[in-house]
């Protein structure tokens, strides 16, 4: 049975991982058209890749929005975890619900929702519209990896800093805000990566001059059978790969997932 | 714990009107708009979604492909979680980052890939017409088996993450104890792995279902329209149609369904893990 398992893992880890690498070379195909095994080697359309006009302000929007979406869902995110955590207020089953409500809408729906209730009634710019969708996607993944580091902090750390003179904010800032700090990194990137990735809350939200990269890549490839969305997406592939290896260098990543 | 309730309840406030106002509401008039016609309550937009016989298709399609990637998934998983909890602990580690690793990595890259390989010229016919086990490229993209295969490495690793860790939960001498009296290896699996695991395969099995329901890129990619899934007939009856009816009555379709499952599956866990 052992050995079964082995074969499974090995078929398994293959169907995982071989398309990674079957894409980053067809990017550095040299031919005209999308092909694997690919025409000749070269660097063409990873060049051209950089050359689209598109793609480089949709890069530069997904990468503020990653980080404007994550900062925004750990400001409301952070407060409101440690609020769940160590205060017993009334209602925070409530709370607790209503801050993970954004998980069990499908991500289509909240841009479509956004589009026709906030951005056309209310005349908020898409860019905001887009801001409002990604943090409120990331503030359950915000509040919940928040809660679980307070879970493993104890509580007497924060007590035993009040008793010595501390204020309840220094307290908070001095004792327990380094002591989740792991945590919170972990969720930076984790929220920044789900927000630079993310396609259905942004598909409705998006227009011309206003596009995330995810989205402008689903346009282009709907009109173009070069390689250039294959040398693209390597390049992705290769900068999560990196993400994700100086994460767990830094603070064992999987730990969070 | 703390007795200053004000001040707790300040700190969930941001969060909480921030949800409440910026996505709860616009989603809640956007689903109020199915049950309304013509600005009264009915349920015509049901009755009328339900009617059209692609409507229906796209429905049953979504749920068999939400299933069948579920069950492939279960028991893969399984095998690969068996097989990872099984290995030396450095190994461990290394292969839980390999499985963790595209989930990292942007669905379009991810789904692309699969057009690369599956497409018409693609590697898989260049290598049957390679080998001569056929003359014509056969399709495969824009097929369920395609949109099949996209959902499987898009989800497989939500399943097998809670099983590794449900598996290494698993009292230590509980497996060997019953080789030692005699189990096969089907009965120690039936018997004991997976009730002492079935917690955690709810919770792959409602990540894994709820997440085929309602994935978008993977059917969006390598299904087109010809294979429509819930989220890409949403799409379409929007941009193309400019039919908001048929779109609020998917949302709710979509919802609802994800809700029952987790409901169910987490009621399902705790009924059968208090026996």
């Amino acid at each position: 049975m052992r050995g079964l398992g082995r074969l499974v893992l090995a078929a398994v880890l293959l169907f995982l991982i071989g398309p990674f690498i079957i894409i980053c070379l067809a990017g550095l195909s040299a031919g005209e058209t999308l092909a694997f095994p690919p025409q000749g080697l070269s660097l063409r359309w990873v060049a051209r890749v950089f050359e689209v006009q598109s793609f480089r302000s949709a890069f530069w929007l997904s990468i503020w929005l990653g980080f404007g979406a994550t900062l925004g869902a750990l400001l409301l995110g952070i407060p409101a975890a440690y609020a769940l955590e160590r205060y017993d207020v009334p209602g925070r089953q409530v709370v607790r619900n209503i801050v993970s409500a954004p998980i069990v809408v499908p991500g289509l729906i909240v841009g479509l929702a956004l589009l026709r209730h906030l951005v056309i009634p209310a005349g908020i710019p898409v860019t905001l519209a887009l801001f409002i969708g990604h943090t409120a996607l990331l503030v359950p993944y915000a509040v919940r990896i928040v809660s679980a580091s307070l879970q493993n902090l104890r509580v007497d750390m924060e007590e035993a800093a009040v008793l010595l003179g501390a204020s309840r904010a220094g307290a908070f800032f001095r004792v327990v805000l380094p002591n989740i700090r792991n945590g919170i990194v972990a969720a930076f990137i984790i929220g920044f990566v789900t927000s630079f990735n993310q396609v259905p809350v942004s598909l409705f939200l998006s227009g011309p001059g206003v596009s995330t990269l995810p989205i402008d890549m689903m346009f282009y490839m709907e009109f173009n059978y070069d390689p250039s969305i294959a040398a693209l997406s390597g390049l992705l592939a290769l900068m999560s790969f990196a993400i994700v290896l100086v994460a767990e260098r830094l603070l064992g990543l999987s730990r969070y997932v | 714990m703390f007795e200053r309730r004000g001040i707790g309840l300040a700190l969930m406030l941001p969060a909480t009107v921030f949800i409440a106002f910026g996505f709860i509401l616009p989603v809640l008039i956007l689903l109020a708009g199915s049950v309304q016609v013509g600005g009264a309550w009915s349920l015509g937009h049901f009755v009328e979604f339900f009617s059209s016989p692609l409507n229906r298709d796209v429905f049953w399609r979504t749920f068999r492909l939400g299933l069948l990637v579920t069950g492939v998934s279960a028991v893969l998983g399984y095998a690969v979680a068996l097989a990872i909890v099984d290995s030396s602990p450095s190994a461990k580690g290394r292969l839980v980052g390999l499985i963790v690793l595209p989930l990292m990595i942007s669905p379009v890259a991810r789904t692309y890939a699969w057009v690369v390989i599956l497409g018409r010229t693609g590697f898989l016919n260049v290598a049957l017409t390679g080998i001569g086990l056929t003359d014509e490229p056969i399709r495969i993209l824009f097929t369920e088996t395609a949109v099949f295969i996209g959902l499987i490495q898009l989800f497989f690793p939500l399943m097998v993450l809670p099983l590794v860790s449900a598996l290494e939960n698993l009292p230590a001498d509980v497996v060997p104890a019953a080789r030692v009296l005699g189990a096969s290896w089907f009965t120690i699996f039936r018997k004991i792995i997976l009730p002492l695991t079935r917690e955690g395969l709810v919770v792959g099995g409602t990540l894994v279902f709820v997440g085929s329901l309602t994935a978008y890129v993977t059917p969006a990619i390598l299904g087109g329209s010809r294979v429509l899934m819930l989220e890409t007939l949403l799409y379409q009856r929007v941009a193309v149609a400019n039919d908001y009816a048929s779109a609020s009555v998917i949302a709710v379709i979509l919802i609802v369904m994800s809700i029952a499952t987790s409901v169910l599956l987490k009621r399902l866990a705790t009924a059968r893990g208090e026996r």
